[in-house]
């Protein structure tokens, strides 16, 4: 995708560089400045995947229980810390806990050619 | 049956480290700590005790991913412990354990421990309100708000709560085993119990559920005054931590609330200043909404006047 370093293509937000999440990480971010993160990206097996901080348990509830700590300690799930429901992390489907067989939204994201990570705004 | 209220909750969790940090930053205090496990306890000596989920010594969940392993509760006397030992052997196993409490099982399959109470009696006056009129007034000089950097403790381990599949089953367990008496009730959810020790308005509040949310809401402890328990909230959010619903108060029970993520698969929360009930309380029933549960929810507002940085006719987003 054509863009520059700090300017994004109209309908894409940068978020950060790609290489500053590594393997079995997750960070929140906040791109419109709401006070709270409306998405977190993680990084599962070599691939990004980025989801809206929304459990589909309780509407909109945001689900990490500090700052950019989405997973579980081993970093095989996505852990809602609400009520503790646990999420494939490249799927989003919910595997364990109060909204089984649910599944997170998912939001597109893409990495450009000098590495740095946009999403779908 | 004088139980007194909660004595501890034992937690199974994948990130000992991770856990004890948020334990100390909610404001209780560690006491044995390894890499293993710990306890941490508010000034009363209640507790929230930590171990690896697959520390042997756990008693197993009432269902996998619930990390609440053990619910205790204290007791006031050797008669009380005897007297449960007691009527819960009529239908169910009861351990005595080496250090004197007892281990049973709930009818919703939560693991309870009863052990004499070992709380620390401690006498530090609440937050009291300056009224006109008034007959209890904060000494001359002294602050209302919590001064930057001043200590602030939970007190006394207050409540857990449960969802539970069967919930008539799970409160007349409570009710007709323990001799808990219901304060409130959420009509359709479930009742607010307070034990024959205690006169808090809830120590266990029941939550009808289906199956698949069997476990833990929440769990929390008392502070000071709701001044004290919201400024440690204010701090527990900028140490990064997730507000979930609050601060505000509930009605039922008159309690300030804030609730918050957590790493135990349940919310912790902060509470303030919660209504006392004798025998002599007629059990109230309401329907369960948001409207019904919080007489208010506050916001913190960043800024409120104009001034440096600040548009001309304030903030008022
Ligand atoms: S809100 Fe996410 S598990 Fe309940
Ligand atoms: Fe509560």
């Amino acid at each position: 995708m054509a863009t520059t370093r700090d300017g994004a293509p109209p309908g894409w937000v940068r978020l950060c560089r790609s290489d500053e999440i590594g393997e079995a990480q997750s960070r929140g971010f906040d791109p419109g400045d709401e006070g709270q993160d409306r998405l977190f990206v993680v990084r599962w097996q070599g691939q990004l995947h980025a989801w809206r901080n929304a459990c589909p348990h309780v509407q909109g509830a945001p689900m990490a229980w500090r700052r950019d700590a989405y997973l579980n300690a081993a970093g095989t799930r996505i852990v809602c810390h609400a009520h503790g429901a646990e999420f494939m992390p490249d799927s989003g489907l919910c595997v364990q806990g109060p909204c089984r067989g649910e599944r997170l939204s998912p939001i597109a994201l893409v990495v450009d050619a000098d590495g740095e990570l946009f999403v779908k705004s | 049956m004088k139980i007194v209220g909660l004595e501890s909750l034992v937690f199974g969790v994948d990130d000992i480290g991770g856990a004890a940090r948020f334990l100390v930053d909610y404001g209780l205090t560690p006491v044995e700590l390894s890499d293993r496990g710990g306890r941490f306890e508010a000034m009363d000596g209640t507790a929230v005790v930590i171990a690896r989920q697959d520390d042997p010594a756990l008693p197993p969940g009432p269902v996998p991913g619930c990390r609440l392993r053990k619910t205790v509760m204290g007791v006031a006397d050797e008669a009380t412990l005897g007297a449960i030992a007691a009527e819960l052997r009529r239908d169910r196993e009861v351990r005595r354990l080496p250090d004197g409490s007892i281990e049973s099982i709930d009818d919703a399959g939560f693991v309870l421990g009863f052990q004499l109470t070992a709380r620390r009696p401690f006498v530090l006056a609440g937050e009291i309100s300056n009224a006109p009129g008034g007959v209890v007034f904060r000494p001359v000089n002294s602050l209302g708000v919590p001064p930057p950097g001043s200590v602030i403790r939970p007190r006394s381990l207050s409540h857990v709560v449960y969802f539970v599949p069967d919930v008539v089953k799970a409160e007349a367990f409570y009710v007709n085993r323990l001799g808990f008496r219901c304060t409130d009730r959420f009509t359709g959810t479930g009742p607010f119990l307070q034990p024959g020790g205690s006169l808090d308005h809830h120590t266990h509040f029941l939550i009808g559920a289906p199956p698949h949310m069997h476990g833990v809401e929440h769990f929390t402890f008392h502070f000071g005054g709701p001044s004290e328990m919201i400024t440690n909230g204010y701090r527990f959010v900028e140490k990064g931590y997730q507000a979930f619903w609050g601060p505000g108060r509930h009605i039922l029970g008159s309690n300030w609330f804030w609730y918050f993520n957590s790493p135990f698969g349940c919310h912790i929360e902060m509470d303030a200043d919660m209504d006392q009930h004798d025998a002599s309380w007629r059990p109230r029933e309401a329907t369960a909404s948001a409207d019904n549960s919080q007489t208010f929810l506050l916001k913190m507002r960043k800024k409120w006047y104009p001034g440096p940085g600040i548009p001309e006719n304030g903030d008022y987003a």
